[in-house]
């Protein structure tokens, strides 16, 4: 078991989002950067892979399900994603497992709710 | 002057703000840097405090002053060599791809705009010359534009500073430059010669409709500079400039990522790039 | 084929997407080509064609083209209406009227993606659309955007209906967290 501080990056367009999130996860140990849409977060990763990758939906230019694709796509080490979304039709959650998400929450997300499934995914390496 | 000051909230608002629109970001450690920019700006602009040089530089039509504030924050210096971590990219890892899908005999095109003083343009040069070997084997054009015709003429004439050599191991240097009395550097015609120069308004679409065909574009610590619809239409330009398969190098500090949505992120040992799609 | 009005618009329904897209960008010299990239924003599936359609849309900047691209806010399809968020964001004049009526939209995303765009307006009324919205719209994630951009253009008019919308949604951390960052943002704290 890896004591290494596990890193999370967090995706969203929006400010305030990135930093609710990173306070949540910072607060729990995690090691977090941030990403203003998917074609950052892509970059990002493909400079230095994360362990795990929440990720919005609606972002300009590349957005979570392009993201997603992207990353399962590429010749990296494949980590866990959760998809958030204000989304909240069965066919949204359904397109995010089908891009290869882990996980799908609905904004707003409360702290514990957050925690318990990135430590449930960190915990079980989880992969698409 | 009064005492204006920057709150902390000030500049987180600030710092988001920009990381928006250029993807650049300022770690609390920059504070000191921005904190004396955005001073310097309040001051120019005659604004009374931060608030109100926020609301001009987020509302004006022009977006001059964030144009005039991005040159301010970032670097924009050019020199032989400048991220040369691209260049060693280009024939370690995107020239053998090209060559790769291209026909024997085809010719290989290369953009690189803005010339500015044809640093970028003649190191291509040098670094092909030097580092890739197969350039016996292929044509290799290498096209070199900008706005600015003065800017241009002295691409053309090849003549540079000490300063601007510097990076050069001196063994390029004494290959590829000759001493001048007055303690500058000239290319020589060999290099000269290799290098088209040519004027090009990258927003205007009757400049920039023949550049089509090219391998790859470097376009570097250009885009950062335009408002945010001229980056589109320059995006625009590159993406049918380019065969599918080429790719496109941006300044080390940019990204598409507030750009365009149509190119592919492609990673290589030396370099992040954009491709086009092979299949466009 | 001239590339001209005519010929163009023809040339936007050819088979293949490389003659379309061409035809998309030259078109935006035409003003009067609005309604047809419109049309055939609808229909249109490769994303270079799209993006440059909706590119030219932006210059032509009429209230064809906006309301055009304010369809695309309702589309299944995500990265459409994402582009066209973006697209809306580069033509904010044009954009302000049509905007303005999507905020009282029945679908809530549409709201959500109408405040977003709000973003780029240099309209002097958005700080007042935005306190509008945290005080009236119902739907959370509505007013959660309109909060971020109210931290970065808010003044202190717009405290009270913060403070307000803290305890209407008074179970919900996100909005506490977003609420109380807007205001030390206005008060400069």
């Amino acid at each position: 078991m890896s004591a290494q501080v596990q890193r999370i990056l967090v995706v969203d367009d929006a400010a305030t989002v990135r930093m609710y999130h990173r306070m949540i996860l910072e607060g729990a140990g995690y090691a977090v950067e941030e990403a203003f849409n998917g074609l950052e977060a892509l970059e990002k990763a493909l400079a230095e892979p994360y362990d795990l990758y929440v990720v919005d939906i609606n972002m300009p230019k590349l957005d979570g399900f392009g993201f997603i694709r992207e990353l399962r796509r590429q010749d990296l080490p494949q980590a866990p994603a959760v998809m958030v979304s204000t989304e909240a039709q069965p066919e949204d959650r359904r397109q995010a497992y089908e891009a290869g998400a882990n996980f799908y929450l609905i904004k707003p997300i409360k702290p514990q709710e957050l925690l318990s499934v990135c430590r449930l995914l960190l915990k079980t390496g989880a992969k698409a | 002057m009064g005492d204006v000051q920057i709150s902390d909230e000030d500049f987180r608002k600030f710092r988001e703000f920009f990381y928006r629109k250029t993807g650049i970001y300022f770690e609390d450690g920059k504070r000191y840097f921005v904190d004396k920019r955005l001073l310097e700006r309040i001051e120019a602009t005659g604004s009374a405090d931060f608030r109100s040089y926020f609301t001009k530089l987020r509302f004006q039509a022009s977006g001059e002053e964030l144009q005039t504030l991005i040159n301010l924050m970032t670097v924009n210096e050019t020199y032989f060599f400048r991220e040369e971590y691209q260049f060693k990219c280009l024939v370690e890892s995107m020239l053998p791809e090209i060559v790769a899908r291209k026909k024997p005999g085809s010719r290989i095109r290369i953009w690189s705009i803005p010339s500015s003083s044809g640093e970028e343009a003649y190191s291509i040069a040098i670094y092909l010359t030097e580092y890739w070997p197969p350039l016996a084997e292929w044509d290799v054009e290498l096209i070199s534009s900008d706005i600015d015709t003065a800017i241009l003429e002295r691409a053309k004439e090849g003549r540079y500073s000490a300063r601007s050599v510097q990076a050069l191991p001196l063994k390029i240097l004494k290959k590829y430059f000759r001493n001048l009395p007055n303690g500058e550097y000239q290319i020589n015609d060999d290099l000269r010669a290799a290098v088209e120069f040519t004027r090009v308004n990258l927003v205007d679409p009757a400049d920039t409709r023949p550049y089509r065909g090219f391998d790859v574009i470097f376009c570097r610590n250009l885009l950062i500079y335009f408002d945010d619809l001229s980056r589109a239409k320059a995006a625009e330009v590159f993406y049918d400039a380019l065969l599918p398969g080429g790719f496109i190098c941006l300044g080390h500090s940019e990204s598409m990522s507030r750009i365009s949505s149509l190119f592919r992120v492609r990673k290589f040992p030396q370099a992040i790039v954009y491709q086009k799609p092979e299949s466009s | 084929m001239p590339r001209d009005l005519a010929g163009l618009i023809q040339r936007l329904q050819d088979d293949q997407a490389s003659v379309r897209r061409w035809a998309a960008r030259d078109l935006a010299a035409f003003p009067e080509a609005s309604q047809a990239l419109v049309e055939r924003l609808r229909r249109e599936n490769d994303p270079g064609v799209r993006e440059a359609i909706m590119l030219s849309l932006v210059q032509i900047g009429d209230r064809t083209a906006a309301m055009g691209l304010a369809e695309c806010l309702r589309s299944d399809d995500a990265q459409l209406r994402n582009e066209a968020i973006e697209a809306m964001k580069l033509m904010p004049e044009a954009a302000a009227p049509v905007i303005t009526d999507l905020l009282s939209d029945p679908d809530p995303d549409v709201r959500i993606f109408a405040v977003n765009v709000l973003e780029s307006l240099r309209h002097p009324e958005v700080e007042q659309w935005l306190i509008d919205v945290i005080r009236r719209d119902d739907h959370i994630n509505v007013c959660a955007t309109a909060v971020d951009l109210l931290g970065e253009v808010g003044s202190a008019t717009a405290l009270p209906a913060l403070a307000e919308l803290k305890a209407r949604f008074a179970d919900q951390p996100y909005i506490a967290f977003a609420v109380d960052l807007a205001i030390r943002r206005i008060r400069e704290e």
